[in-house]
């Protein structure tokens, strides 16, 4: 049974500076939360307080309803914690793996069926024999997070545990690990800076940027609502400028139309577009006036690169024939893959 | 002339095992406390952990001669040219060598890895326990380094000891007093066994520890 996880009023300090400040943040059984943040965001901080490694400098960190101040042992073993570097001792895979369950004074047959059944659910119980520093990252990695899913915790809290491997490592290792949680109720809290992973994984995501909680908010919600740019750009958008709204809804960039509207905002504002939300028109027609400076290929499409302040980037069809670099062309927003946001400070 | 080989042999390896044992005992432990304990005072110890380590024996000798002395503080244990006394010396002398190899053994591990093992769900025990298994190398070669310490020291062992033939005296002594008396065969003798014991215990040692590091290795 995954863990009710419930964060009230924390506040974190390191040398005086306040590193995290979480109002309120509640998670219910065998719910899996993302959070998503650049560096120095305090994603790790979170963690290593749902770990109960650190106290709160102020508020209450609750799992199950017991404070991770006064939960001690007995508490920790309910919660795995795998650290981005995966931290495996000089011994076997195999006995990394059971180490954990040996703290937890299960009996050895016990310990090998468990630690076994994790190897296997992960694809690697080929190299249980083998010594765990001669593994590859990949390799290291499963072998850390089986070693943090045989102890079958209540919450699962996983750092970055794709960070430091190729594209397809990481992709292979998400599948991996999608597939390890599939039928499992645990609570799993999931740190990335990296929004494909964090919205893959997750039931919502969490935003933090500078210690703050920006957003909170399924990856649908999160992807098409943005609460501002850093949100926006975090989340993987393509293209965010500034912009302002007439109040008859019109939206302008640098005073030109852009093709899109808003029935509920006025003033300034942010806009969001993705790459494929990037028309470019002929000239002749309203819009911003950009001139191509780069065509590349990219996965299934042209990347095109645009001149000008914001440095657009648009994403066109392989169907398509690409412009040429010094073509003038005119740029408007498709409005169903563009999201228009009310300007905060960020 | 000295006192039997086999004898002085005996005496030495006893004074200088035990006192290693000891010195480990102490040393592990508070280089381990030293290297992850947020200790009030804790950079005056590491300097006085440093200093130790060059603190000539002969100087440790003095010291120990000084507090177990007839008149001094500790005067009424007796201890003054004894092997008590003399392992108390050797203690000293290895203590500082051990503590400070296993604080820098563990400040060498992932910073992060105790709290992955605390992530884990070990308590401190286990946590201890655990950093040092995987800090065995250097743990080991700080053990080594301790009793080599011990055993070739001669400045505390005439000392504290005294060089008492048929009681304290030592492999290192007996070569001194050899020496003294132009009795060159026979210092070279017990040289050479001293030599054959320090390889022999460090020779065991190695033995672990280097199928730990093929282990680590492989």
């Amino acid at each position: 049974m995954g863990a009710v996880v419930n964060l009230r009023d924390v506040r974190q300090r390191r040398a005086g500076r306040e590193v995290l400040r979480l109002d309120a943040l509640d998670l219910e059984a065998g719910e899996r939360l993302a959070v998503l943040g650049p560096n120095g965001a305090g994603k790790t901080t979170l963690l290593r307080l749902l770990a109960a490694i650190d106290p709160p400098s102020d508020g209450a960190v609750l799992v199950d309803g017991v404070s991770t101040r006064t939960g001690g042992v007995a508490l920790r073993r309910r919660v795995a914690y795998a650290t981005q570097r995966p931290g495996l001792l000089h011994t076997s895979a195999l006995h990394n793996v059971e180490l954990p369950l040996a703290w937890r004074k299960l009996p050895r047959q016990r310990r090998r069926e468990l630690a076994t059944a994790a190897l296997e659910h992960l694809g690697i119980s080929h190299l249980a024999g083998r010594p765990a520093h001669a593994l590859s990252g990949g390799e290291m990695q499963r072998v850390s997070l089986a070693r943090a899913l045989a102890t079958e915790p209540s919450l699962l809290l996983l750092d970055e545990p794709a960070a430091g491997l190729d594209p397809e490592s990481r992709s292979t290792f998400l599948a991996d690990v999608e597939h390890a949680l599939a039928d499992r109720a645990t609570t799993v809290v999931h740190v990335s800076h990296r929004a494909e992973e964090a919205l893959r994984l997750a039931d919502r995501v969490a935003v933090l940027v500078a210690g703050e909680l920006r957003q909170l908010d399924t990856p649908s919600a999160l992807t098409c609502r943005p609460n501002d740019a850093t949100v926006a750009r975090l989340v993987g958008y393509d293209n965010v400028l500034g912009a302002s709204i007439d109040r008859d809804g019109a939206v302008r960039v640098a005073g030109h139309t852009v093709g899109l509207s808003s029935a509920e905002l006025t003033g300034p504002a942010t806009i969001a577009v993705w790459g494929a939300g990037v028309r470019l028109n002929a000239a002749g027609v309203g819009g911003l006036r950009r001139i191509v400076t780069r065509v590349t290929p990219g996965p299934g499409r042209w990347e095109v690169a645009l001149d000008g302040p914001d440095q657009l980037r648009a994403y066109l069809s392989r169907r398509v024939t690409p412009p040429v670099p010094g073509e003038r062309v005119v740029v408007t927003f498709d409005p169903d893959l563009a999201a228009v946001i009310a300007t905060r400070a960020s | 002339m000295s006192d039997p080989l086999h004898e002085v042999l005996s005496r030495s390896a006893a004074v200088s095992v035990t006192a290693t044992l000891i010195a480990v005992l102490i040393g592990i432990p508070l280089g381990t406390a030293l290297a992850l304990a947020r200790l009030p005072g804790r950079r005056l110890l590491v300097t006085a952990v440093n200093t130790g380590m060059a603190v000539p024996t002969v100087v440790v000798g003095l010291f120990v001669a000084l507090a177990l002395w007839r008149s001094g503080p500790l005067g009424n244990l007796d201890l003054i040219y004894t092997l008590r006394g003399m392992v108390i010396a050797q203690v000293l002398i290895a203590t500082p060598l051990i503590t400070a190899i296993t604080m820098a053994a563990l400040q060498l591990l992932p910073p992060d890895l105790p709290d992955q093992l605390r992530g884990l769900g070990a308590n401190r025990r286990q946590l201890v326990v655990q950093l040092w298994l995987e800090a065995r190398l250097p743990l080991l070669a700080a053990a080594m380094a301790g009793f080599g310490h011990a055993l070739s020291e001669v400045g505390a062992a005439t000392i504290v000891g005294g060089n008492l033939h048929g009681q304290t005296q030592v492999m290192t002594t007996a070569i001194v007093e050899d020496v003294g008396r132009g009795e060159f065969a026979s210092a070279s003798a017990y040289a050479g066994v001293l030599l054959a014991l320090a390889f022999a215990v460090n020779g065991l040692l190695t033995s672990v520890q280097q199928r730990g590091a093929t282990w680590a290795r492989s």
